[in-house]
């Protein structure tokens, strides 16, 4: 420690340098799982407020809500502690009166029964109470201005829905939610509204202790857990995939590029580290020095890049999807750090193989 | 009392499938309170004595004693341990690290042993060597003189039983060498210690009160050399005592 920090302290440029490459490094990796996060939440927070177990899809939809269609009287064939009814329809919306193409928002509807558990708690305004009201998601109104008692056009038809409520988190396939009743999804997708036994939905979603308890009658439907139907989300696990080797291949990069500084820099002072052995300072002492000093670099440059990151996401415009929280940062930042004091263990063997005889001659 | 000791001890090279002996069957001790000069042409076997006494290579044959341990029979380890005790390096390039201060220098023994940092013995030592004022330097910030003075301090601060003085005047004017050499001589006396500098500046020898003359690995005492009065003894300051 003592040897570590004298020479940072003597070497400022030298050691400002690496501390610099470690802040790029690490902000790149902070700030791309970040994106990663935020990305992969905009898949599925709509999902996960559900909190429910599984999901029934019809066997043809090859777990793609989008081609999922079953009558609204399967409801009653599946033995489930809790169902719930969901149609599921993407579309595009404007508010009332544009007309431009900037002005096309893409959003989901989920039709849904208001008494179910899937209705979404409303952070301002109210619930739907009729048909063509909605429910929307927070970020209509953050990123694109609509407010309360605001009517939305839909896109290819006549239909209008009047916003009358918004929720959070609620975002599925990266769009905005729409909640709304039953009949006004109908009136969407198929524009024509049944509501008996008939009429058509999506998926039913279920709560129940054990999925594999849920006991469905119909073979042409199947039973998701939620966690199953996640992963099936479409791009879902490539997007993850992609974003995680990429981090994933920076932190070991990192280490690397910590590694070779730090072998540089033992080489440099190797005749320095020989008088050193003479002396009698032992090779573990100038080891563990050398191990000091890449873990207290890594350390100031993992927190530089972390203060830059939160300082970036504080001023980052809500339409990037940017979202951490400290469970990533911390477990980045260990990561980092423990890979960079890993890449330092190759000059430990620098270190041991300096004979003490080359001081003297 | 003898604080460092080689017996019978002889060092040989393989080069190839020939033998060669860089250092013959040497006895030879120095006692406390003892400064003593190893001079002889390059290449002649000072540098194999000093290294081998010194403990960082073994001899081929007999032993080294240091302060009464089997210095050539311990395990690495022990060897290392025992160096940073019992031996003060002092080397031609300086044996300070670039990037501590003169002061720091010190600390860093302190901070090897888990020590507290003996910050009197320290102020006593710079005041010895006249280096107060330099504590807060760097070495690139001393002139060579005064990195050798600190160089002194260094090998002298964790209290060795032993110097060793490698050329510790090689890049020293006459001023600064007579200099350095005269504070050796002195913290030698002074403390107790058993000092051994190689050195082939015969400039210097007059402050050693013995002479040692090396060539082709046979090491002999300079009789003529040895206790030699000097001219200049009342400018010594103490220097010869005895």
């Amino acid at each position: 420690m003592f040897l570590a920090w004298n020479e940072i302290k003597y070497s400022k440029t030298r050691f400002a340098l690496i501390i610099g490459v470690i802040v790029l490094v690490s902000y790149l990796v902070y700030f791309l799982t970040g994106l990663a996060y935020g990305l992969a939440q905009d898949n599925r927070t709509s999902v996960d407020k559900w909190e429910a177990d599984a999901i029934v899809l019809t066997d043809e939809s090859n777990a793609n809500i989008g081609m999922s269609m079953m009558p609204l009287g399967e409801r009653d064939q599946v033995d489930a502690d809790e169902v719930a009814v969901l149609g599921q329809a993407p579309n595009v919306i404007r508010r009332e009166g544009e007309t431009s193409e900037e002005a096309k928002i893409n959003v989901t509807f989920f039709g849904i029964d208001p008494d179910e558990f899937i209705m979404p708690e409303v952070i301002e305004g109210e619930a739907f109470t009729d048909n063509y009201e909605v429910i929307a998601d927070i970020s209509l109104q953050e990123e694109e201005g609509i407010e309360l008692g605001d009517k939305l056009t839909l896109a290819g038809s006549d239909i209008e829905v009047e916003v009358v409520g918004f929720t959070e988190d609620a975002k599925f396939n990266v769009a905005p939610v729409l909640y709304t009743t039953i009949a006004t999804y109908q009136d969407v997708r198929f524009e024509a509204i049944d509501e008996s036994n008939e009429g058509r939905i999506s998926a039913l979603v279920l709560r129940n202790d054990s999925v594999s308890g849920i006991d469905v009658e119909n073979d042409d439907l199947v039973v998701y857990t939620i966690s199953e139907y996640i992963e099936e989300l479409p791009g879902y696990m490539a997007q993850l995939l992609t974003f995680g080797l990429m981090i994933g291949f920076l932190i070991v990069i990192a280490a690397v590029v910590i590694g070779i500084f730090m072998y540089v820099l033992t080489v440099q002072k190797s005749s320095m580290f020989g008088v050193m052995k003479a002396q009698g300072i032992s090779t573990g002492y100038i080891s563990s020095s050398v191990v000091m000093q890449t873990f207290l670099l890594s350390l100031m440059g993992t927190l530089t890049g972390l203060a830059l990151t939160v300082l970036t996401a504080y001023f980052l415009p809500a339409t990037v999807p940017y979202q951490s929280n400290s469970y990533f940062l911390i477990g980045i930042t260990v990561l980092l750090i423990l890979f960079a004091v890993i890449g330092a263990f190759f000059s430990v063997r620098t270190i041991v193989k300096i004979d003490p005889l080359e001081a003297i001659d | 009392m003898k604080l460092i000791e080689a017996i019978d001890v002889s060092k040989t090279f393989k080069d190839g499938s020939r033998e060669i002996t860089a250092l013959n069957e040497t006895n030879f001790s120095v006692e406390a309170g003892e400064f003593v000069a190893v001079i002889g042409p390059s290449g002649s076997g000072k540098s194999t004595l000093l290294t081998i006494l010194g403990g960082l290579q073994q001899p081929s044959e007999g032993k080294v004693l240091i302060n009464g341990n089997k210095f050539s029979e311990v395990s690495d380890k022990d060897r290392t341990q025992l160096r940073f005790e019992e031996i003060g390096f002092i080397l031609q390039a300086s044996n300070l690290v670039p990037f501590l201060t003169v002061e720091d220098q010190m600390r860093l023994v302190n901070k090897v042993k888990s020590d507290a940092y003996d910050e009197e013995k320290a102020n006593k030592l710079f005041e010895a060597l006249n280096i107060t004022e330099l504590r807060d330097k760097y070495p690139k910030d001393l002139s060579g003189g005064e990195r050798q003075r600190a160089a002194i301090a260094r090998a002298l601060f964790h209290d060795p039983s032993v110097i060793l003085a490698d050329e510790p005047t090689a890049s020293l004017d006459t001023e600064r060498a007579v200099e350095v050499v005269e504070i050796l001589a002195r913290e030698t006396k002074d403390k107790e210690k058993a000092t051994i500098m190689v050195t082939h500046d015969e400039r210097l020898i007059g402050y050693c009160d013995k002479v040692y003359y090396m060539e082709d690995g046979e090491l002999r005492l300079d009789e003529d050399k040895s206790n030699k009065e000097q001219p200049d003894e009342d400018e010594l300051d103490g220097t010869t005592t005895e």
